[in-house]
């Protein structure tokens, strides 16, 4: 069979590129990126600002003293590394693109492997200028539009953030928009067939972004509580699923979504179980429903309730699948104040650091049960059937918590280091001695009163324990000392202390300063992400491709009354345990 | 459109099992990140 359609499509694409990387390069679409970058457009014209101002002062030195003005060169801002970073992108693949493109039309395809990988390259090249699309357009427009519909009152929240509306429900919805509407090309038809393979590249290096100290460091309380919701939520949907006879990848994917932490672990989830397309929309449509709901109810049960920040973060880190979802819930709760998030989002994050265990178990219970119809002995099927790339992912995941990527310890990235605190980021004299004279002030009677009714009225916890005055009065004394944050159970301390009523405004903008500095973000794992979106966005893209709305017909409604009633037994028993325990124990 | 129809591979996947795509993912994935090491790290 030959594979290869002769097409001008390829070396199209190819220009198209081309002219974008050069649109880019030379600056003429300033604009517009200034309105699609926006957040790095602002960090722009503040180093903008700042070079005008040096500059100015140095042409009137110059003046005043009849020399040359220096020659001076504005320091590179993140839009100016976004725009390179497109414009580099745009060549690399822009030129890959028109050179097969010009060799496809020239050649005269027989069958064999030139044949059939040359075939492949036209559909590659068509997922990804969607990509394109998708991630430095559509992302950022509807990222735009949801902060305007916020700040013009007109919704008090942020639909783009709530509904999800980033790369990921993006590239699917456009994916089923193509196949259902304007129908696959047959030049790209073949290279479709890639975007499991990716997605699973993906999925390997998702990996990278957790690490298994920090699991460690979260305390016992929200491990064993998520563990217990995680778990069983993954157990009931996969009984259930049994129950009521729907395909072992359905219930897999979303007994993967109800019980961690929604689009992600879907994602990760599917390639494991084989899920098909539309299983995975399935799966994503449930879980932003169900998600969507729970944020706009859980808030006033909880003040109907009377729930302290720490009862209701517990509640909504465990109850509510999706990450902004929490967030939101957690705001809408304590819109003035930081702790119902902060432990919310402890709870959110010991969930999705069950993604490794929940993978494994299901690349386990999904062989099982493919095959367990016929008596087969298990451990020759899961070698001769487990996906391999689970291993990859797990490997990662092992490497990253040996710190092998960055220091270990860190999530996503961002890691504590007391040592790699830079000399001008190191605490000024004045503001030494504000903090020395507020230790003092608190270590008297009426202030060690203050700050104990502080610490017991706001839930301040380190390492599973209430924190005393005696820690406070550590804490300061070291950061004083060394004009650095010293560890990182410190750091956590002290801002939440920062935040007590009373206490000097320079004393709490030291604290914050001094956390700030401490914490790193390592690049390479913000290279890691920035492969894992791509990848992840060029999958889910293909895998849009594949879902047909006769197709989505055929998966049915179970899978919604599977979610509505775990999502329900989840909620409602993560209520009733948070009340029982929470406040005795945190 | 002509549904499309393959020899080679499946209709979901340009390779012709599970086990190859999973490994040719691993070895992808596993460049990915040490040269991302190499030049970032």
């Amino acid at each position: 069979m030959i594979y290869t359609r002769k097409s001008p499509a390829l070396l199209i694409i190819g220009i198209l590129m081309l002219i974008w990387g050069g649109l880019n390069n030379s600056g003429s679409i300033d604009g517009m990126q200034s309105y699609l970058q926006a957040s790095a457009y602002k960090d722009h014209q503040k180093i903008k600002e700042k070079f005008d101002a040096e500059m100015r002062v140095a042409i009137e030195l110059a003046a005043s003293e009849h020399e040359r003005v220096p020659d001076m060169q504005m320091p590179k801002s993140k839009f100016d590394e976004a725009k390179a970073k497109q414009a580099q992108l745009s060549f690399i693949f822009g030129a890959s693109f028109v050179l097969i493109g010009l060799f496809s039309l020239w050649m005269k395809p027989a069958e064999g492997n030139l044949d059939y990988f040359t075939s492949v390259v036209p559909g590659i090249a068509y997922i990804l200028l969607i990509a394109f699309i998708v991630r430095w357009g559509l992302d950022p427009i509807f990222g735009n539009w949801g902060k305007a519909v916020k700040d013009a009152g007109i919704l008090s929240w942020d639909f783009a953030k709530i509904f999800n509306l980033n790369y990921v429900v993006l590239g699917i919805v456009i994916g089923m928009l193509i196949v259902n509407v304007f129908k696959i090309p047959a030049w790209a038809a073949n290279g479709v067939r890639t975007a499991r393979f990716f997605l699973k590249t993906g999925v390997i290096l998702l990996g990278t972004l957790y690490s298994a100290a920090e699991l460690a460091q979260l305390g016992g309380l929200s491990v064993v509580m998520i563990g217990i919701f995680v778990l069983g939520s993954v157990g009931v949907v996969l009984f259930m699923g049994k129950r009521m006879k729907i395909p072992n990848s359905m219930t897999a994917v979303l007994s993967a979504g109800m019980g961690v932490c929604g689009v992600s672990a879907t994602v990760a989830a599917s390639p494991v179980v084989q899920a098909k397309a539309e299983e995975i929309a399935y799966t994503i449509g449930t879980i932003l429903i169900w998600g969507v709901g729970c944020m706009f109810l859980f808030p006033t049960v909880g003040h109907i309730l009377g729930m302290g920040p720490v009862q209701f973060g517990a509640w909504a880190g465990t109850g509510i699948l999706n990450s902004a979802q929490v967030a939101g819930a957690a705001l809408a709760f304590d819109p003035n104040g930081i702790e119902t998030l902060k432990v919310a989002e402890i709870f959110n994050i010991t969930r999705v650091l069950f993604l490794p265990i929940i993978v494994l178990w299901l690349a386990a219970w999904y062989v099982k049960h493919e095959e367990g119809a016929q008596k087969v002995n298990l451990a020759q099927v899961v070698i001769a059937k487990f996906p391999v790339f689970v291993l990859g992912f797990i490997a990662m995941f092992a490497l990253s918590s040996a710190g092998t990527f960055a220091p270990a310890g860190h999530y996503q990235g961002k890691y504590f280091s007391s040592k790699e605190v830079k000399e001008d980021k190191l605490l000024k004299g004045k503001e030494t001695r504000v903090l020395d004279s507020e230790l003092a002030r608190l270590r008297e009677p009426e202030g060690a009163q203050a700050l104990s009714k502080y610490l017991a009225g706001a839930h301040v916890v380190s390492e599973g324990h209430n924190v005393t005055p005696e820690e406070v009065y550590q804490a300061l004394g070291d950061l004083s000392a060394n004009k650095k944050m010293v560890t990182r159970q410190q750091s956590e301390i002290l801002k939440s202390v920062a935040k007590m009523e009373g206490l000097d405004g320079v004393a709490s903008g030291s604290i914050e300063k001094a956390s700030k500095a401490a914490t790193h973000d390592s690049k390479t794992i913000k290279a890691y992400r920035d492969w894992i979106a791509w990848l992840f966005a060029f999958g889910l893209i293909g895998l849009g491709m594949q879902i047909t709305g006769k197709a989505l017909k055929q998966a049915g409604g179970a899978p919604l009354i599977i979610g509505g009633i775990v999502g329900t037994a989840k909620a409602v028993g993560s209520l009733i345990v948070v009340l029982m325990f929470v406040k005795e124990f945190i | 459109m002509e549904a499309p129809k393959f020899e080679r591979g499946t209709s979901l996947s340009i390779f012709v099992s599970d086990r190859r795509e999973d490994f040719t993912a691993l070895i992808f994935a596993f460049v990915i990140a040490f040269g991302v090491m190499l030049t970032v790290g």
